[in-house]
């Protein structure tokens, strides 16, 4: 597997020299086989003294004969978990140079509690993307919802209004964005009993 | 009097550094968020520390790229509810240019804000 040099500049020396090189040739440097370039480059040089102390630390881990910390496997998840989010985003305007995104998951769980406000409605699932921008560059955006409503309490037509109303004041309140299209889905009735929560 | 020929050069790690406790301090920024990368860091910090006794400075969830000759700042953070997103993303961008200017004389070119996840207000 070649490291492609051009999208992992991260892993480039200042010298040119990518740092898998200087990984596979650190134990030839410490033989005392060093090229004209290795012997003499100072980036090379502090590259080796970090892999090495990383090497000697990372065998001392492996080696350290207690079970790992126990929240390990917890924090990997979110790691994770953040990763796939970080996939999914929205522009957000700023007039910094740079941007300013959200996930996409996070703007469907404001606009999902936003929604869950209004009595007799509980929001089910959230769908969140980018519509268009605006005409001063708000971006805008288009979300699907699905609610389940209250059995026996106001009627559907009345309630959607301010389910849209909800939602869309929290979206330019919350994130800093405007709802241009809210498709609702009414997905399921619940009993009025169930309400005691 | 100035000093002829001196030039200073200050480590990305330091910057990173900085960045990371100017992002956390803004209102409304509930913690940073190191995601995959950071965490492998985090465990090579935690051999360096084992190895040298040292204590690197935490930077997880900045992340500071250079190409040519800009500067670029990545943060990767997760908010409170009960604020308003697009603000609290503009303020670290300013937040973190500004920090990063006065401590290290260095100019960032550009702040990208990710806000990966907003919490619950803790009640605490």
């Amino acid at each position: 597997m070649a490291v492609n040099s051009t999208t992992d500049r991260d892993y480039l020396l200042p010298c040119g020299r990518d740092l898998e090189q200087v990984w596979r040739r650190l134990d030839a440097v410490e033989a005392g086989l060093a090229d004209e370039h290795e012997a003499s480059c100072a980036h090379c040089a502090a590259a080796r003294e970090s892999l090495r102390a990383l090497r000697t630390a990372t065998r001392e881990l492996i080696e350290d004969p207690e079970a790992p910390p126990p929240d390990l496997f917890g924090r990997i998840m979110v790691a994770v978990r953040a990763e796939v989010r970080r996939g999914r985003t929205l522009d957000l305007p700023t007039p910094h140079p740079g941007s300013v995104q959200i996930s996409e998951e996070s703007v469907a769980v404001v606009l999902r509690y936003a929604a869950d406000t209004v009595p007799g409605v509980r929001a089910r699932g959230c769908r969140v993307r980018v519509a268009e921008s605006g005409p001063d560059g708000e971006r805008v955006i288009a979300v699907e919802m699905s609610v389940a409503v209250r059995m026996g309490g106001s009627g559907v037509a009345e309630l959607i209004p301010v389910v849209r109303d909800r939602v869309r004041t929290a979206a330019a309140a919350r994130v800093g964005l405007r709802l241009g299209r809210l498709d609702l889905t009414v997905a399921d009735i619940y009993d009025a009993g169930e309400e005691a929560r | 009097m100035s000093a002829p020929n001196i030039e200073f050069v200050v480590a990305d790690a330091v910057i990173a550094g900085i960045a990371a406790r100017a992002a956390a301090a803004v209102p409304g920024v509930s913690r940073l968020e190191p995601g995959v990368r950071g965490l492998v860091a985090r465990l090579a910090r935690t051999g360096m520390r084992l190895w040298t006794g040292r204590d690197a400075a935490p930077s997880d969830g900045v992340r500071v790229m250079r190409d040519d000759d800009t500067l670029n700042i990545h943060v990767d953070l997760v908010i409170s509810a009960g604020c308003r997103a697009g603000e609290v993303g503009v303020t670290v961008q300013r937040e973190v240019s500004r920090v990063v200017a006065e401590q290290t004389g260095v100019g960032v070119d550009a702040v990208t804000v990710v806000i990966l996840d907003i919490e619950p207000e803790q009640s605490r």
